[in-house]
């Protein structure tokens, strides 16, 4: 059986300054080398949920336990253990990417090579140039060097692909897959569905500080999707469509018969996008902004 | 190295890289050429003034500044996640902000000693330096994590300057008169300012010394302790 990392009981957080009640009776847990997804529109809670785990927030109500022992009682060896790659930059501008790295690589006991990481990131050859001359995916994929710096076992990563290119967010993506590969645990809080899908063994679906549902995505679409099959097909010299049920399809006199017509042209399981079961569960749209 | 030392050694290489320690040896030099244009003669009645207001303002300003930086590249925040205690990260600013002054003040005073003829207790100028220097660099951040923009922080160090410096230093060139000493004794500034006066000599002022030291000791703690402390957190926490 997996080791729990975080437990989180009825967590709850209000904001003193405006009173904004942020979570509200939020629980979960976090396996040992899986990547838990918080997935919800700005404002949800997953940025107040990963600085509550992070122990930036401490006044809130509700318990959370770390590897069994409650949060509230680790100093700040805690964050030897956790690597935190924040959604906005988090650099000197006016020091190289390596001097960066290095300003924060000494604050650890433990610590990494980090050039080979850079190298695969993309920033090899700009590793001595300004982190201020960076353009903001640069700045980005150096967040998420900055956050493996010290070889944590938890990261926590807020919106990593955000604002990169299809090529550089594969290479995120395959390095966060690594890291569980070698038993990581990864908190991922993003608004990115496709992230979710492609990541997460398990995702929280979380909406006005209230987590609706947690699951697996493929069980997630199991549940929420449309069991329909649609198909494509030719007949009279035009194209046509027709949506059938998933169930029974096997005995469908109409399937069956444009099947052995051969005038099929596309034939597709009626999957739904986890963006439409979020609205379905949640009744609130995420922006993909 | 112990992680405190590291903070203190990486503050330093990042002061110097952004040219904020530079600066500062900048406006000594400053300091120091206005007073061979001033004399030999007059020059001793300005080195104190002088001192005071690099101890004083050019801390705010220059500690200002370098916060201000950090919140604008959200470094406070990564800060706070890895294992060093908030209160040593403060702490290794304000050192290296008394590094600073003191850098200056030992420069302005020697040159006043060896040049200037200007007698100085140099064991009072040194505690006293570092006390001043430690109260301003505390108002210094105070002012900076409540302003928004680089602007209104320039601006909130002037009306400081106008409120609490500027009446310091008419007193101390006689451009007001001695009934407003009661009223100077709450600024910071003319804490300071006695504490210098003090170190090069002035005679009458001990018990006025010995209040500003109380006063400054007690206003960095309460100022650090219920203000910095607490929105320095809130200012990481928020980026």
């Amino acid at each position: 059986m997996a080791e729990t990392i975080f437990e989180v009981k009825n967590l709850a957080f209000t904001y003193p300054k405006n009173g904004v009640q942020a979570l509200k009776d939020v629980s979960f847990r976090v396996e040992k080398g899986e990547v838990f997804g918080l997935l919800g529109p700005s404002g949800a809670g997953k940025s107040t949920t990963q600085k509550i785990l992070t122990r930036l927030l401490k006044d809130y109500g509700g318990l959370v336990r770390y590897r069994g022992k409650n949060l509230r009682e680790y100093g700040d060896g805690f964050y030897e253990d956790i690597g935190v790659g924040f959604e906005l930059p988090v650099h000197f501008s006016k020091l190289t990417a390596v001097e960066n790295m290095d300003f924060f690589k000494r604050l650890y006991q433990k610590n990494i090579d980090y050039s080979s990481l850079m190298e695969r990131v993309g920033l090899g050859e700009d590793k001595n140039r300004l982190v201020g001359e960076f353009s903001k995916g640069m700045k980005v994929r150096l967040n998420f060097v900055r956050a493996l710096l010290n070889d944590p076992e938890v990261l926590f990563l807020d919106e990593p692909t955000n604002g990169l290119d299809p090529a550089n967010a594969r290479i995120i993506k395959d390095l966060v897959w690594e890291f569980k590969e070698r038993g990581g645990t990864v908190i991922l809080s993003t608004h990115l569905m496709n992230d979710v899908e492609e990541l997460c063994d398990r995702v929280a679906f979380i909406t006005q500080g209230v987590i609706r549902e947690i699951s697996t995505p493929r069980e997630l679409k199991i549940k929420h999707g449309r069991r329909e099959v649609r198909v494509e097909y030719h007949e009279n010299g035009r194209t046509k469509d027709k949506v059938f049920p998933l169930d029974g399809i096997g005995d469908n006199p109409e399937f069956l018969e444009i099947l052995k017509d051969g005038s099929v042209e596309t034939i597709h399981s009626g999957e739904t996008s986890l963006d439409e079961i979020f609205i379905k569960v949640t009744g609130e749209e995420i922006s993909h902004e | 190295m112990n992680k405190f030392g590291i903070l203190m050694q990486d503050e330093f290489k990042r002061l110097a890289k952004y040219n904020i320690i530079q600066v500062s040896l900048g406006v000594t030099v400053l300091w120091l050429a206005v007073l061979f244009l001033i004399g030999r003669n007059e020059a001793g009645a300005f080195i104190p003034l002088f001192i005071f207001m690099d101890v004083s303002m050019m801390t705010m300003l220059l500690i200002g500044a370098g916060l201000f930086y950090e919140r604008q590249e959200n470094t406070l925040k990564t800060l706070m996640v890895t294992p060093v205690s908030t209160p040593a990260i403060i702490a290794s600013k304000i050192v290296s902000a008394v590094y600073i002054a003191l850098q200056s003040t030992v420069l302005i005073a020697l040159a006043g000693h060896f040049l200037f003829d200007a007698s100085i207790n140099f064991f009072a100028l040194i505690p006293f330096v570092i006390l001043i220097a430690v109260a301003h660099a505390v108002i210094g951040y105070l002012v900076s994590m409540h302003v928004r923009d680089f602007t209104s922080m320039i601006a909130m160090l002037m009306l400081y300057m106008f409120i609490f410096a500027f009446p310091s230093i008419f007193y101390a060139i006689d451009m007001i008169g001695g009934g407003w000493e009661t009223l100077l004794i709450v600024s910071p500034s003319h804490a300071a300012m006695l504490m210098i006066d003090f170190s090069f000599g002035a005679e009458g002022i001990g018990t006025l010394t010995i209040i500003g030291v109380v006063y400054l000791s007690f206003l960095s703690i309460v100022l650090m302790r219920f203000f910095v402390y607490p929105k320095y957190i809130e200012t990481a926490i928020k980026e």
